[in-house]
């Protein structure tokens, strides 16, 4: 599930940014770093700098860069510093590039190329062949294209590792996020199931890359098995507690629950050898 | 005695249409959802017949969304009469006294602190809390004899603080999905609620709707002005603080399993009083089914308009108690000025 969806974006004092970065540019002392420095606004990007930048080169990680359940490199992320995800740090620090999705904070984004900053915005990655562009590029824009290529030999080994693996029937699998998320054909979660020789039971409901669905409409598609993030039975918000609706929980019991933590679904990326692993290791769990 | 008949046949009339109303869009409610399915089909689900699906989707999903439409409505309504009794005055409603805002900040500090499963008797608990505290603080600063005016704005001073509360507490809470559990806990919702729900909400709306419905004679005494009533045996004070405890129970618990929905509770009262007559004890139960008419209707409504995303069912509640609430300000202008002096 995008957080783009879920996160607003505040009010800036855009005016008072702008002539404190006048003033910021004027001051701007000549720093000789042969690497380019780079600052990370966004989740996704802030995975793929942590695996393929020098530490050194790491002015700034997004505000969710430490949050344990959302970011596969949360531990890694409390070395560096955590930005706000608005325009006035990534402006202090002068980075040389700014790395940002491509859907979230559009006006810090615009502001900061007002500046003269270049911004690389990362498209959502919806196959595995995006994952490797990305991977690839963010190797370039760090000038450390031998780690990405090595990233990408570790993903296609993992692939090969799955492909050996694969179910014994196409069961038909719906990939379930809070509220009822659904993530459709055009995403790296259906991209993972297919090479494991399931099938994504959302096709049917006609989203693209995913979509809300209500409940009744989940119950009637009877998938074989749901992919949820958590196994624990707590609720700690209404967006979870319709993950355990009794009436989810009565078709779909731990047995017919694949289980792959968030950090490894929510972006595509370096985390993606480890997602494929863990879903073997579920499929192998629930018996299929 | 012929004026008395022809009143007393009337209101047995409309109390049957009331029931026949309410039963049918409940009936409507188990019709009604994504997933379509006959009215044959729906009653043979929802006595055990049918496949499994059409079992689970009636019985699991419409079943409990309908008794809690029902009985939420019900307590929203019976608590805008019971509060348009206490006070005598045409405005007061639970929504307006920002009751239903103040429960759900109680709800969200729960679970902001990550003290409790959202699910659990906290929740209820904390909200009935806080809803108790808003409408002791606002009868409190309105005094005995609160004029409109004072009430209004004192009850849209506590509604504005306690919705900014609620925001607040979920951007603190670093939920990074805070924006659509505000959305929930603002403006309401009844979708995909479960048996679990039901439980969680229903004993304290039914205690709630004891209290308040217990107190019938002595509305119908207040009627007459407070001093008559005293005169009659009624202690009003305590008979203040009962209201106040009905209504949060009652309110409390609604909003703790689906967030704040709002004017059910002022509407419901206005819509029986040219039919029933102006006796406040009499007002109490055809409030209550028309806010269960009411919510039953809306909570249909939102599942048959088209649109791409869920469409709250409070944001529907509000496009109707609005405009009646505005029409209703332009009724009572003229005590509403005299308020000021």
């Amino acid at each position: 599930m995008p957080l783009s969806s879920v996160k607003g974006e505040r009010i800036r004092w855009d005016f008072a940014v702008v002539v404190l970065a006048l003033i910021v540019g004027i001051a701007r002392p000549a720093c000789a770093a042969d690497l380019p420095r780079v600052a990370s606004i966004n989740l996704c990007t802030d995975q793929l700098l942590m695996s393929l930048a020098d530490p050194d080169q790491i002015l700034g990680l997004s505000p969710y860069a430490q949050n344990g359940a959302l970011s596969w490199a949360a531990a890694d992320a409390k070395r560096y510093r955590r930005l706000s995800g608005e325009a006035e740090d990534v402006l202090m620090l002068k980075p040389d590039v700014v790395v940002a999705g491509r859907y979230t904070k559009r006006a810090t984004r615009e502001l900061l190329k007002q500046q003269g900053l270049r911004v690389a915005e990362f498209d959502i990655a919806k196959s595995i062949d995006d994952v490797k562009s990305q991977i690839r590029r963010m190797g370039d824009l760090v000038k450390h294209p031998d780690r990405a290529a090595a990233l990408i030999a570790r993903l296609d080994a993992a692939i090969t590792r799955a492909k050996q693996a694969v179910a014994r029937k196409p069961y038909r699998v719906l990939a379930l996020s809070r509220r009822g998320w659904v993530s459709g054909d055009d995403s790296v979660t259906n991209a993972l199931l297919s090479i494991i020789g399931l099938s994504n039971a959302a096709s049917s409901l006609g989203v693209r890359h995913g979509g809300f669905a209500k409940l009744e409409t989940i119950i009637a598609l009877k998938p074989d098995f749901i992919l949820v993030s958590s196994s624990s039975n707590v609720a700690e918000d209404e967006g979870r507690a319709l993950l355990l609706h009794p009436a989810l929980e009565k078709l779909y019991p731990p047995s017919r629950r694949i289980v792959i933590p968030e950090d490894l679904t929510v972006c595509g990326g370096p985390m993606l050898p480890d997602a494929l692993d863990r879903l073997v290791a579920e499929l192998k769990r629930v018996g299929g | 005695m012929v004026m008395t008949d022809a009143a007393a046949r009337r209101r047995a009339i409309v109390m049957v249409a009331l029931v026949v109303l309410v039963g049918g869009l409940a009936m409507a409610s188990l019709g009604v959802g994504p997933v379509k399915l006959s009215p044959a089909t729906v009653i043979d689900a929802l006595f055990g017949g049918g496949s499994e699906v059409q079992r689970i989707i009636v019985q699991q999903i419409r079943l409990p969304r309908m008794i809690l439409a029902l009985a939420i409505g019900g307590i929203l309504g019976l608590s805008g009469a019971a509060l348009q009794g206490l006070l005598r005055n045409p405005l007061a409603s639970p929504s307006l006294f920002g009751a239903p805002q103040a429960a759900a900040f109680g709800a969200v500090l729960v679970i902001a602190l990550g003290l409790a499963d959202v699910r659990s008797f906290a929740l209820p608990a904390a909200a009935i809390v806080a809803a108790f505290a808003s409408v002791f603080v606002l009868l409190a600063i309105a005094g005995r004899n609160a004029g409109l005016l004072i009430l209004i704005l004192a009850g849209l001073a506590i509604s504005s603080l306690a919705g900014a509360a609620t925001s607040l507490t979920m951007n603190l809470s670093r939920n990074p999905f805070a924006a659509l559990e505000i959305a929930f806990w603002l403006l309401g919702s009844l979708e995909d609620r479960s048996f679990r729900h039901v439980m969680l909400a229903l004993p304290f709306i039914v205690v709630g709707a004891t209290i308040l419905f217990s107190q019938r004679h002595a509305f119908r005494a207040l009627s007459v002005g407070e001093e008559a009533a005293q005169s009659l045996g009624v202690n009003v004070g305590r008979l203040r603080l009962l209201v106040i405890l009905g209504v949060a129970l009652g309110v409390g618990g609604a909003v703790a399993v689906a967030g704040a929905i709002g004017f059910i509770g002022l509407v419901a009262p206005h819509l029986m009083r040219p039919l029933i007559g102006y006796d406040p004890g009499r007002l109490l139960v055809p409030s209550a089914l028309t806010g269960a008419a009411l919510l039953l209707a809306a909570d249909i409504a939102v599942r048959i308009i088209p649109s791409t995303s869920d469409i709250k069912v409070g944001v529907l509640t509000a496009l109707i108690g609005v405009p009646f609430f505005l029409y209703l300000i332009v009724r009572e202008r003229r005590a509403l000025s005299g308020g000021v002096a």
